[in-house]
């Protein structure tokens, strides 16, 4: 179909997008979780397809993807609950073991530093950055722990509702595709088919764009670090791509993780964690410019400028959340937007549906004129 | 098994095995189709789709009667007059081209709407129901170029 949007359609996009950043702000307890269920619903849906191509009826073939899903998470969580209680003291040092690999680095940079420029020196940069570490990480778990742990707690029926709401999605999607068509005037009937196909291509191409990205992401920062030598490359890999889903301050997080991990396993070597912190760039800079253009760019169809722009947007709108969630909500709102405009700039499409409305007016008055 | 859908026909399964598109498929092949078709209701005079808009589907009449004529000349560009089980707009599911006609009810009318995405995801999907349905739509084809051939005035003759 012809895009020719004009001014006002793309000013009434951008708007509405900012509009739903913001509304969805104030719902996130609904919002992540539905999110998450589109996520799986997309990673599901290829299994339930060829359940239905075997014969399967479709509420079965969705009882049978939706059900072992959520088995498979029950299993794992069966599982992986008694290792992580026995873990956790271990755990516990290991943070403290990492923490302390990376104070040690930050001093021995500033101190490096220090001897480098005399006015740092007279600035005693050193003492105050170690002063101020230490005090944040001595208070860290004591102001934060305790909201973490009921931030955890209230997330976590929000959370388990995902699985849930996939397996509907799964088992009714097309009941509810068919259910909005009806409501739809005739004259705007192809119309709105096609922007419900394209709508649910943009979200199917942007999801397992994502899933895509992330396995190469994964896969690209494994071998760099592997190549380094650093320990546990894989799951270090993993751990960063999915930091990743949120825009630039993912990235920091992820680059903040290498760069301890490398500091406390090899604490003499600083180069160690400049060399991991020149793989985790390398590996963004490749994630940038061609692993991103190649799956969720190629979905999305979106200029770079506007994508750079809304991200920002996005995270002045709606914070952390807004980065996630700009990019899938623009480019829905383009699809909605586009189709919108289309049909209520169409005078054909308008007086179709004016003739209709007459002709059922005329219908259901016919007795009456009598 | 009761894992598996039930084969017997319904009166909507038995509706559809009526309409020669999908007369060659199982009642297990004509339940998945059922799932892809929309209803749609048009009044007597009302425009199902204008001459030169781009298609997105294939119509199917259940019941009434439709008309398929040169853009705003019901009486003069007459192209055809379709009954109930006949089809129209199919090349839509072919490609994007233009529609070549406009059609409108002659009568209130029922019809079922088959969208070319539902059906190229068919072809992606089940691959067989696709093809039986393809082939009938070839047929189809096949007969409307031989009445084209075989019509008075035709330059073939």
């Amino acid at each position: 179909m012809n895009r020719q949007s004009g001014p006002v359609v793309w000013v009434g996009i951008i708007a509405s997008t900012c509009l739903l950043l913001f509304l969805f702000k104030k719902m996130l307890w609904l919002v992540v979780p539905f999110l998450l269920a589109l996520i799986i619903y997309y990673f599901l849906q290829p299994a339930t397809h060829r359940l239905v191509l075997h014969g399967f009826h479709r509420k079965t073939a969705a009882a049978i993807t939706g059900g072992g899903f959520i088995l498979l998470l029950l299993v794992c969580a069966a599982l992986l609950f008694p290792w992580i209680s026995s873990h956790a003291v271990s755990w516990q040092d290991s943070m403290g073991r990492y923490i302390e690999g990376g104070s040690r680095l930050l001093q021995k940079t500033m101190d490096g530093l220090e001897a480098q420029f005399a006015f740092l020196e007279r600035a005693s940069l050193s003492r105050n950055v170690s002063e101020q570490l230490a005090s944040f990480t001595e208070t860290f778990a004591q102001r934060h722990l305790a909201n973490f742990v009921v931030t955890l707690a209230a997330w976590l029926p929000a959370l388990l509702l995902a699985p849930f709401l996939a397996f509907f999605f799964l088992r009714d999607g097309r009941r509810f595709t068919k259910f909005i068509a009806n409501a739809v005037p005739n004259a705007f009937f192809e119309r709105t088919l096609y922007l419900m196909h394209e709508m649910d291509k943009t979200a199917r191409a942007y999801f397992q764009g994502l899933i895509s990205l992330t396995i190469l992401d994964t896969i690209a920062l494994a071998i760099g670090l592997w190549v380094i030598g650093l320990s546990a490359p894989l799951l270090l890999g993993m751990v960063c791509a999915v930091l990743a889903w949120v825009p630039y301050v993912g990235s920091i997080l992820g680059c903040l993780l290498v760069v301890l991990v490398a500091a406390t396993d090899f604490p003499l070597d600083p180069w160690m964690a400049y060399g991991a912190i020149i793989v985790f760039v390398l590996v963004r800079l490749l994630d940038d410019f061609v692993f991103m253009p190649l799956t969720i760019g190629r979905s999305l169809r979106m200029h770079p400028l506007l994508t750079v722009l809304m991200i920002f947007v996005g995270g002045a709108v709606a914070g952390v959340a807004g980065l996630m969630l700009v990019l899938p909500l623009l480019g829905v709102a383009m699809v909605v937007g586009e189709t919108i405009g289309m049909i209520v700039t169409d005078p054909r499409l308008q007086a179709r549906w004016a003739h209709a409305r007459r002709l059922r007016a005329e219908q259901a008055a016919a007795d009456l004129q009598a | 098994m009761f894992l598996f859908s039930k084969d017997e026909d319904s009166p909507r399964l038995k509706q559809l095995r009526a309409l020669s598109l999908f007369s060659t498929l199982s009642p297990r092949e004509l339940k998945t189709v059922d799932g892809l078709l929309h209803e749609r209701n048009y009044l007597k005079d009302e425009v199902i789709f204008d001459q030169g808009e781009e298609g997105q589907a294939l119509y199917i009449i259940e019941s009434g009667k439709v008309l398929i004529c040169r853009q705003g000349q019901a009486v003069a560009g007459r192209v055809a007059e379709l009954g109930e089980g006949r089809l129209f707009g199919e090349l839509a599911l072919l490609d994007n081209s233009p529609r070549a006609a406009q059609a409108r009810a002659l009568e209130n009318c029922s019809l079922a709407v088959l969208f070319r995405a539902d059906f190229l995801g068919l072809l992606e999907t089940h691959a067989v129901i696709a093809s039986k349905i393809a082939l009938q739509l070839a047929r189809h084809i096949g007969q409307r170029l031989r009445e084209t051939v075989n019509a008075p005035g035709s330059q073939s003759e």
